[in-house]
């Protein structure tokens, strides 16, 4: 799964950080939603905000979105 | 002369809705969050004699659907009768934008792109080079302010002068093509120039280039009468299933599996070199959003937050509406009076001034005398619905939502019900899986809506004095609970398919617009002064007429009419929930047909000409009082009102968004069911203990 660096899940990102998108694992309906709102493989994701239950707010592209706990889980960046 | 017809389409919360209403004088719904749009709604326009059909669609990120009002959006677009596309892209996030531009282009019907919210772009001191982007893109692109009512004119002309022929790139692109660089996870591939620069917009790397030629040769040999034969294979290589059901082809051997991903990234691999090239200044000055997110979407205080902003609109409400309020009464009262002489000194009969004047007067009357509470509900939720809070309500929401095997996006329909059940049922549109549409709509209405208002302002003022407003605001806290402990069992019943989860776009802030704002409220105050007019004007002549003929024709004595004996025939059943008297069971039926009815049939009922002024209450109070009819009846009356079925309307609704006999069923018995059991324990608990 990890080829050599670490790999972190959004969900572990801490608030006001700055991160690379490595890929997504999730069901592939999901997946290809988040791509088509732009989250491909390289792409900068800015944590705005982060509840302890889990959801966060991130911006992508210019965009800010509202990203659930599990949505967060699956998606892993470059470290 | 000719006709056009023009379909707009874009992301959700672009101003699709706004441009059609600056073209067409509608007065659709706009606000600042995702998804207010779920139908497609068709208007004319005249433009320099010609009749141009504009059709208002659903907004949608691409072209690959998720929930059924995207799908009605692709669909639309798809079909035969759209001459040209107006694209409209919100400028202010234009990379995200022209995903779905790059798709629409693909399609290769005409298209134009309208650059919305180009005033935006400019205060936050961005600047779109507007010559080289319809360079890049090959279709006219179109600066307005949707908003501001600028540029609409010249896309207008554009896109008739765009219609009927599909973007021919050799107009446009006579430059040297740049060289295109691709990245394909790591490795960087320098696509080879080839003749397709000059024919297409976007092009694909050579491996997938090679693929779309090959499933394009299969197509056209199996299917000779395809139109647009690049799009359909790119669409098959994306295994996209409704273009592989409409033209299955035997592809084992060129494809291993989807390459959608593969497109996707180089879309926007494309859509960045475009960015890099027309957008300057991309440092944008968004830190006004935020600075207001860092307070309202709070870990902590996020929640607390929501439930003083919904509490203040509740206050406004009340207290604000009260005071206009008076000013209806007192009309009312002058002119119930005054119809009254008039109409016996031109000798009308007895029993005509009794129609008019103690059914339609009376009924119509003391619905419209709420119509400053809801003026002021509707005004409140229009300032939150255009402001962009919406979205954040839906984070904030997110994690109680979560633990009731809900979305936080499902709070959004939930919250619109504390206006109308109706549209807030049809907002259930944009949740992506049927189970939590399915929920959605259970539960939406528990949220008590407009129409119930009435009924608690009347009784909590009659019953509960300087207090009113504490007991009336308690049943929106008991509706919402209800709504979200029903949420949980449901989840709890059904624990299959709890997939759902969060994912909206958060749009920045802005101030509310003065014409949206006014555009939404007077819709709201149209409605209801067109449901006086109508449901209610005949609800109170029906009742009228029901209350004073019996088996026996005309009678004196109520107690006799037919609506006595359909009413004492129920008293049996709510004889425990404390409404066991005929008069009430019969409000309480006639209030299916709208919940404001429940305050007209009081009206006519009791033969209270202005239920609703001080004295009305007073005299109905002391009619109440003595049949034994208290305080505890009537917080049992007003739980019941909460709870059961909202009106005709929403259950017509239930069916046509669920499609389905047996859940508008479960969801009439559900809400017959739990108002009688809440009322009925409310109320015998509160005997005991009284």
């Amino acid at each position: 799964m990890q080829k050599g660096n670490v790999t972190l899940k959004l969900s572990e990102a801490k608030k006001n950080s700055f991160h690379t998108v490595e890929k997504i694992e999730l069901d592939l309906k999901v997946k290809r939603r988040l791509q088509m709102l732009g989250m491909t493989h390289g792409t900068k994701i800015a944590v705005l905000n982060k509840k302890p239950s889990g959801p966060m707010i991130i911006k992508v592209r210019g965009t800010r979105f509202a990203v659930g706990k599990r949505f967060c889980d699956g998606i892993f960046l470059e470290d | 002369m000719t006709e056009l017809n023009i379909a707009f389409i874009g992301n959700p919360n672009c101003g699709k809705t706004t441009l059609f209403n600056a073209y067409t004088g509608a007065n659709l719904k706009v606000a600042n969050w995702p998804g207010v749009t779920v139908e497609k709604i068709e208007g004319k326009m005249n433009y320099h004699g010609h009749t141009f059909n504009l059709v208002d669609l659903p907004g949608l990120y691409s072209l690959t659907s998720y929930t059924m009002e995207e799908t009605l959006a692709r669909e639309y677009i798809l079909g035969e009768n759209v001459d040209v596309i107006i694209d409209v892209a919100d400028a202010s996030s234009l990379e995200r934008n022209l995903y779905l531009t790059l798709q629409l282009i693909e399609l290769g019907k005409p298209v134009v792109l309208a650059l919305n919210m180009m005033d935006i772009v400019e205060e936050r001191g961005m600047e779109i080079d507007m010559h080289r982007l319809p360079e890049m893109l090959g279709i006219p692109v179109i600066p307005v302010s949707a908003r501001k009512r600028t540029g609409l004119d010249i896309l207008m002309h554009a896109a008739e002068h765009h219609a009927g022929r599909p973007h021919d790139l050799t107009e446009h692109h006579h430059h040297e093509m740049p060289r295109l660089e691709f990245t394909d996870g790591e490795n960087d591939i320098n696509v080879r120039l080839t003749s397709k620069h000059h024919k297409y917009v976007m092009v694909y790397s050579d491996a997938l280039e090679e693929k779309i030629d090959l499933i394009s040769a299969i197509l056209k040999r199996k299917y000779p009468k395809i139109k647009n034969l690049r799009w359909c294979a790119i669409k098959i290589l994306e295994q996209d299933e409704t273009v592989m059901k409409q033209y299955p082809v035997d592809l084992s051997g060129i494809l291993e599996g989807s390459y959608e991903t593969q497109i996707i990234n180089e879309k926007y691999d494309f859509i960045q070199e475009v960015i890099d090239e027309t957008l300057v200044n991309k440092e944008e000055k968004s830190a006004f959003t935020d600075k207001i997110d860092s307070v309202l979407t709070h870990r902590f205080w996020g929640v607390p937050i929501f439930l003083a902003v919904m509490a203040c609109v509740f206050f406004l409400t009340f207290t604000i509406g009260d005071l206009l309020k008076g000013f209806f009464e007192n009309w009312l009262e002058s002119f119930s009076s005054g119809a009254r002489v008039a109409l016996s000194s031109i000798n009308t009969s007895e029993m005509l001034i009794s129609l008019i004047v103690d059914g339609i007067i009376a009924g119509v009357g003391s619905v419209l005398t709420f119509l400053p509470n809801i003026f002021i509900l509707f005004l409140a939720l229009a300032f939150l619905e255009d402001s962009g809070y919406m979205s954040r309500v839906a984070y904030v929401m997110d994690g109680i939502m979560g633990k009731l095997g809900l979305s936080g996006r499902a709070f959004i329909p939930m919250l619109l019900g504390f206006g109308c059940t109706v549209p807030a049922i049809m907002a259930s549109r944009s949740l992506e899986n049927r189970h939590d549409k399915l929920r959605t709509i259970l539960i939406t209405p528990f949220m008590s809506c407009s129409a119930r208002l009435p009924i608690y302002v009347m009784f909590s003022k009659i019953f509960f004095g300087k207090y009113a407003v504490l007991y009336a605001y308690s049943m929106y806290l008991i509706g919402f609970l209800t709504a979200l402990l029903i949420a949980f069992l449901i989840s709890k019943l059904d624990k299959k398919n709890n997939t759902a989860d969060l994912l909206i776009e958060l749009p920045e802030y802005k101030t509310p617009n003065a014409r949206t704002i006014i555009i939404y409220v007077w819709e709201k105050v149209r409605d209801y002064l067109t449901k006086a007019g109508t449901t209610i004007f005949l609800a109170s002549i029906v009742l009228w007429f029901i209350l004073n003929f019996g088996f026996g024709g005309k009678t004196g004595d109520m107690s006799q009419s037919y609506a006595a004996q359909i009413g004492k025939w129920l008293v049996p059943i709510m004889a425990p929930a404390g409404l066991g008297y005929w008069q009430i069971v019969v409000a309480l039926i006639s209030g299916i047909a709208a919940k404001e009815v429940v305050v007209s049939s009081m009206a006519v009922l009791y033969g209270i000409s202005n239920i609703s002024s001080p004295y009305g209450m007073l005299s109905l109070g002391e009619l109440l009082t003595n049949s034994g009819f208290t305080a505890l009846n009537a917080y049992s009356m007003m739980l019941f009102c909460l709870l059961y079925v909202p009106c005709i309307a929403t259950i017509a609704t239930i069916r046509r968004e669920t499609n389905s006999r047996s859940h508008t069923f479960l969801a009439i018995g559900m809400q017959l069911g739990i108002a009688w059991i809440v009322s009925t324990a409310f109320y015998q608990v509160g005997s005991l203990i009284l």
